[in-house]
């Protein structure tokens, strides 16, 4: 109960088969088929609408399984530009309706459900899932709870375009005896594996197991999980994002390759996107790590530590160098490049004279706000080192230019 | 249209819609065009050697359109509305359609042919083919 006697409780929205239902928002062509969104690369589905769920076509299969499954699937190239204007709606109407909403990730909010009196949970929920379907055109399955992994497993349990509210201790138990334990957001593999040599397979065997031994198995993160199905709410409503420890960028190669100029190319166009990053996050990075894998199964490491923190282009990219020179073995087909910026600090806070000489960063520094300004307006990458030519395919596809980690505040990836 | 052309066997549904499939594999070729306003359903291409002049496809290279190979025989450029393609069995979503030409075999019927372009790697990667068509103020 709030202060002003309205009855509260936790909410948890997840859009349907989201990137799918953001292309029929679109393009109504598409309703009611079989639809799969493609990766970048052309490869995966990474998202496909009921239609295509039904005949058993799986997150992450390679499409030429997945033709097999459904010879009639559409396949779509994915737009993260588009998805993420369709997300940042869906937030501002939840921000109209709660006062407290997480952006937990581009297509699910929790938010503090609240009810005055002569109004339900259950009725809240519908006219939330309504409002979207009506000013965004994106259909939402919404659960409310008495904590946010309950409203959660609610909420998965009611899709499609479910509208649910359960508070009371026997409508969660009923709920939770129907439900693997690996339903919970944080139990998976080893986890699940602890937890079934102790007969602990369903939610509610979890919730009724002894709460130290779920500690023990699970440690602290654990016992906050048993602590939300018995409706405590221990996990907050995060309004912000907490700052970032580390932050990266980089992925796939898209076609693998052994030629150590594209891999420079690959590089080069990572500290430009990790310097974005920083600079949106106004943080300099103290360290560089630079992960490369290679069609082999191997990985390999170079990493640096700056002279003093920096998200300017030159530094990073002296930086970056010997990091590639570190992880680049010979002959061997990368894959995957990973760039990361760990030992995060607020920018300018050292002795730079001593370490930087005051022209070269001036000047460096004038170079990375025209390049940015330009950008800015003209369009991203616009404006952007030579080095990079070495990949027109990349650049000349837009796609290539937007990313999921680009969609900025959300909680998790 | 459907009755005129014979098209009825080239009907099909998916979703609730019906569609018409327009098949380069099918014995007898056909694809739609759009020529002077009006959409004609023409043979596509020459696969069946019926032209002894004709090359025995129904694709053109951009590049061979462009070097004026077409011109000397009386091709013109057509548009191919078409909402989607399939390439070795991938179904994927065309917005607007497709670029094609239209040239007169020697006995003066009209054949049509896809013009095409080399695959991106998207476009590769997802059919496992070389060449891809000529998408109308689309890039895939």
């Amino acid at each position: 109960m709030s202060k002003e006697g309205r009855e509260t409780a936790i909410g948890h929205l997840d859009a349907d088969c989201f990137y799918v239902s953001a292309e029929r928002v679109r393009d109504a062509f598409l309703n009611d088929k079989p639809v799969g969104v493609l990766g970048n690369q052309g490869a995966c589905v990474i998202a496909k609408s009921y239609e295509m769920k039904g005949l058993g076509v799986k997150t992450g299969e390679p499409i030429w399984e997945a033709m097999v499954k459904c010879p009639e699937g559409i396949y779509i190239k994915r737009d993260f530009r588009w998805y993420e204007v369709l997300s940042r709606m869906m937030l501002d109407l939840m921000r109209d309706a709660s006062r407290r909403v997480e952006y937990y990730s581009i297509d699910e909010f929790f938010f503090r459900a609240e009810v005055g009196r002569g109004e339900t949970f259950e009725g809240l929920a519908r006219s939330l899932r309504d409002r979207i379907q009506e000013c965004v055109g994106v259909p939402v399955t919404v659960g409310i709870a008495r904590s946010r992994t309950l409203a959660k497993l609610i909420s998965d349990a009611s899709k499609p375009h479910g509208a649910r509210a359960v508070l009371d201790a026997a409508g969660e138990e009923r709920l939770l005896a129907d439900l693997p334990v690996t339903e919970i957001t944080g139990i998976a593999g080893r986890r699940a594996e602890r937890l079934s040599a102790w007969g602990i397979t369903t939610c509610l065997h979890l919730a009724r197991a002894d709460r130290a031994l779920v500690r023990r198995l699970l440690t602290a993160s654990g016992e906050a999980l048993w602590w939300e199905i018995n409706g405590d709410p221990v996990q907050a409503i995060n309004c912000r994002r907490p700052a970032h420890k580390t932050l990266s960028r980089g992925g796939s190669l898209g076609e693998a390759t052994d030629d150590p100029t594209l891999l420079y190319a690959w590089l080069v166009r990572n500290v430009e996107r990790l310097i974005e990053e920083l600079r949106y996050h106004r943080v300099a990075a103290g360290r560089l790590k630079l992960v490369v894998l290679y069609k082999t199964g191997h990985s390999a490491v170079g990493q640096r530590t700056l002279a003093l923190p920096s998200d300017r282009f030159d530094v990073l990219l002296d930086a970056a160098r010997p990091c590639l020179r570190q992880a680049w073995a010979r002959g061997a087909t990368a894959t995957h490049m990973h760039l990361i910026a760990e030992d995060l600090a607020p920018p300018g806070q050292a002795a730079l004279a001593y370490f930087d000489p005051p022209d070269r960063r001036l000047r460096a520094e004038a170079v990375a706000r025209v390049k940015e300004r330009i950008n800015g307006k003209v369009g991203r990458f616009a404006v952007r080192s030579a080095a990079t030519l070495y990949l027109p395919a990349i650049y000349a596809d837009a796609a290539n230019a937007y990313d999921i980690c680009d969609v900025r505040d959300k909680m998790c990836f | 249209m459907i009755g005129r052309h014979g098209l009825e066997r080239r009907l099909h549904e998916r979703g609730g819609e019906r569609e018409v499939r327009f098949l380069y594999r099918d014995r007898r070729p056909r694809i739609p065009v759009w020529r002077d306003g009006r959409l004609q359903v023409v043979r596509w291409g020459n696969g069946r050697r019926q032209s002894r002049f004709l090359p025995a496809t129904g694709w053109t290279w951009q590049a061979t359109v462009e070097q004026g190979y077409w011109r000397n025989i009386g091709a013109v450029r057509v548009e191919i509305p078409a909402t989607l393609g399939c390439d070795r069995g991938v179904w994927f979503r065309i917005r607007q359609g497709i670029r094609g030409i239209l040239v007169p075999d020697e006995r003066g019927i009209a054949v049509a042919y896809m013009v095409c372009v080399p695959s991106t790697h998207y476009y590769q990667v997802m059919t496992r083919s070389p060449r891809m068509p000529l998408l109308i103020d689309e890039h895939i």
